[in-house]
């Protein structure tokens, strides 16, 4: 039995975020107020056509206008829905007169302001309302703030906690001008630690008492190259992409998009999530930008339908915000992953990536690169990374990579030096290929280990790669990559195995490396202070200090690893009967490599482990 | 010289689009001429519409439904 979840968020912001500034209208405007709670009654009626239930997250603004709260109450009674609060929403007069300022995101605040306007946003709700709310969100929402919020207000289940890969790419895409900076997340809900809201909590001692959502379910691949916020489950960003017919204004890739969610199933013991979260500001009136009003609310009205239609199905369960923590919290451990083996639905290209996301990493596996590791963010450093006015990181909220594909290279470099990417290279009569020349699939199975019910400890999640030929001095050499990830250790396996050879005697050289380094932009960091380490028996032979001098150390037996004190972060690279070696970059690549290498014959397997821990 | 403003509908500039920019664009009633603020596109309403199908070329699965998402 499988459960699709829906959560279906509408908010009532009577000052949508984009109407001051595309539209050039001033935030006091009555006619804004009238047609702004009208999107909201659309967006509404269109849900309750369909026979879906919503989560209404009141805006502050919203507090202030009776015919808003008498509009929720009302939904609530007659169709069950949540009322619950967000902290989206905040700029209308009220808010500028209080607070004597234009800022409106809750996570750039300083921690003093962030817990003066959540109590002031949750006392004004509980005047309303009588109670307080269950459910509340903004597009990020760091740690000390999650754990403030739930700490006085322990009614709060759950949470809109951040946007998946909105980071440097939305930003440029605004042209410099969108400070939504928070890649590095899961894309899926999960329970966050109180270290950091993007990295999952790995026991109930870090659990922060909140289940998070993120705002939207997006497009796993175009979103990682691409503006986030064209590829996602809000049918008005699929327009924004102008990803539908301009004749027809037909857009199946809404569906696509949709129904690749409902797959994940498969690889999540039986659970897909969407969750759908228009903003009033899509559907003006006036249109947005090419799309004219009719098209705005063709696509809402197409999008309510098609869940509507799933739920008749009984292939949905839609929920409210606060239902679905309850339900997740029995359905998951705490140790569960996340996994996703997505393939292109837009491009045409069958290219293939597979997303894993637990309390230790998130990783991201490209099979249109022999499964090459291209995105890493070591989670078991649960970094702490306070964000907001005061701290080190006013507007920077990602994760922090040690891989990063696109931002630090990948594969492909120009002219010198290397870019981030755990792959291998095979070697043989002087001639080398590497996994990432290879265009490839892959396909999941599980060995499940359970308790209580709930996927546990030891569980693992494998991809066998489809085999690659290698043709290396005038010989072919096939090999099978096969990647596992052992639920709860923080690591990964890679297995490569040399089916078969021309010559059964030949032997190849399997060199498998990492080149790494971190950040959470485009441009790189001060590498100085990373220590680079050969070990056996857990105790270092060799050391490199990073000066970027490009030094290369190898030896045999030896564990390579990197600690990188800025993110906390220790990651090693093991193999038995192999030859580890680390190698420092220089000043045109400043990244490390880590690497193990040996050779072997037809029939024979080389398996390295790559394994990230809290740097001491 | 006239002042510019929005046009009919909020034109993004296609030029700008092709490298992931969504730059709003100016209408120039004197030319009857759309420009971008930030690069040197300008052109009519029938020119822009034109280069937008251009942009759709990239999703060369724009117009698929599918119905497997595997390889298996």
């Amino acid at each position: 039995m499988s459960d699709f979840i829906l959560n279906l968020i509408h908010r009532p912001e009577l000052v949508p975020e984009y109407s001051a500034t595309v539209n050039g209208q001033d935030v006091s405007d009555q006619g804004i107020l009238t047609e702004s709670l009208d999107i909201f009654k659309t967006q509404q009626r269109l849900a309750h056509e369909n026979g879906l239930r919503t989560t209404i997250q009141m805006t502050y603004s919203s507090l202030f206008n009776e015919e808003a709260v008498e509009l929720a109450k009302h939904d609530h009674e007659v169709y069950g829905d949540e009322i619950a609060l967000s902290l989206l929403g905040l700029p209308c007069e009220q808010f500028r007169e209080k607070y004597k300022t234009r800022d409106f995101c809750i996570w750039m605040f300083s921690m003093e302001d962030k817990k003066t306007i959540v109590d002031d946003v949750f006392g004004t709700f509980y005047e309303k309302f009588g109670f307080w709310p269950k459910s509340t969100g903004s597009y990020y929402m760091d740690a000390p703030l999650l754990n403030y919020i739930k700490e006085k207000y322990p009614e709060v289940e759950c949470a809109i906690a951040t946007c998946w890969e909105e980071g440097p790419k939305a930003y440029h895409t605004c042209n410099n001008s969108w400070y939504t900076l928070f890649d590095g997340g899961p894309w899926a809900p999960w329970i966050p630690s109180k270290q950091n809201t993007h990295a999952p909590a790995a026991n109930a001692e870090e659990d922060c008492g909140i289940v998070a959502i993120p705002h939207l379910s997006r497009d796993l691949l175009a979103c990682y190259d691409g503006n986030g916020s064209n590829f996602g489950t809000h049918p008005q960003n699929v327009l924004r992409g102008m990803i539908y017919d301009s004749k027809t204004w037909d857009f199946p890739y809404l569906y696509n998009l949709i129904d690749q969610y409902r797959d994940l199933e498969k690889y999540n013991n039986g659970y897909a999530y969407n969750m759908m979260f228009v903003g009033p500001g899509w559907m003006n009136k006036m249109g947005r930008w090419e799309a004219p009003y009719e098209l705005l609310l063709k696509s809402y009205t197409d999008g309510c339908r098609y869940y509507g239609e799933l739920k008749k199905q009984g292939k949905l369960i839609d929920m409210t915000m606060s239902e679905f923590a309850a339900w997740y919290r029995k359905k998951k451990s705490y140790t569960e992953p996340e996994c996703a083996l997505w393939r292109d639905i837009l491009y045409g290209s069958d290219k293939q990536l597979f997303w894993y996301c637990d309390p230790y990493m998130r990783a991201g596996i490209n099979m249109d690169q022999g499964g090459a590791l291209f995105d890493l963010r070591p989670y078991a450093a649960k970094l702490f990374w306070p964000v907001g006015i005061g701290t080190k990181h006013v507007q920077d909220c990602s994760y922090p990579f040690l891989i990063q594909e696109k931002y630090r290279a990948g594969y492909f470099t120009h002219y010198a030096g290397e870019g981030t990417i755990k792959s291998a290279k095979v070697r043989y009569a002087g001639e080398e290929a590497d996994f990432c020349q290879f265009r490839t699939k892959a396909h999941f199975s599980e060995e499940r280990v359970e308790n209580e019910g709930k996927s546990a400890e030891g569980s693992k999640r494998i991809l066998t790669l489809d085999p690659c030929e290698f043709v290396l001095g005038g010989k072919t050499f096939t090999l099978q990559t096969k990647i596992t990830f052992e639920e709860g250790s923080g690591r990964i396996r890679y297995d490569r195995a040399l089916l078969s050879a021309d010559d059964p005697d030949a032997e190849v050289e399997i060199d498998e490396y990492m080149v790494a380094c971190y950040g959470t932009t485009e441009y790189p960091e001060d590498m100085t202070g990373i220590t680079l380490t050969l070990e056996e028996n857990g105790e270092p032979e060799e050391v490199v200090h990073y000066e970027y001098k490009d030094r290369k150390i190898a030896r045999s037996g030896a564990h390579a690893a990197a600690v990188i004190p800025a993110i906390g972060t220790r990651v090693s690279m093991e193999a038995d009967g192999a030859e580890g070696y680390i190698r420092e970059g220089h000043a045109f690549s400043p990244m490390f490599t880590l690497g193990q290498k040996k050779s072997i014959k037809a029939g024979e397997v080389f398996t390295t482990w790559l394994s990230l821990e809290k740097a001491d | 010289m006239a002042q510019s403003g929005k046009g009919r509908l909020n034109y993004r500039c296609p030029s700008c689009f092709l490298r992931d920019l969504d730059i709003d664009m100016f209408y120039d009633k004197e030319k009857d001429e759309y420009y971008c603020m930030r690069c040197q596109y300008h052109s009519n309403e029938a020119e822009i519409l034109r280069w937008n199908e251009i942009i759709r070329l990239r999703y060369g699965a724009m117009a698929k439904r599918f119905d497997k998402f595997d390889f298996d």
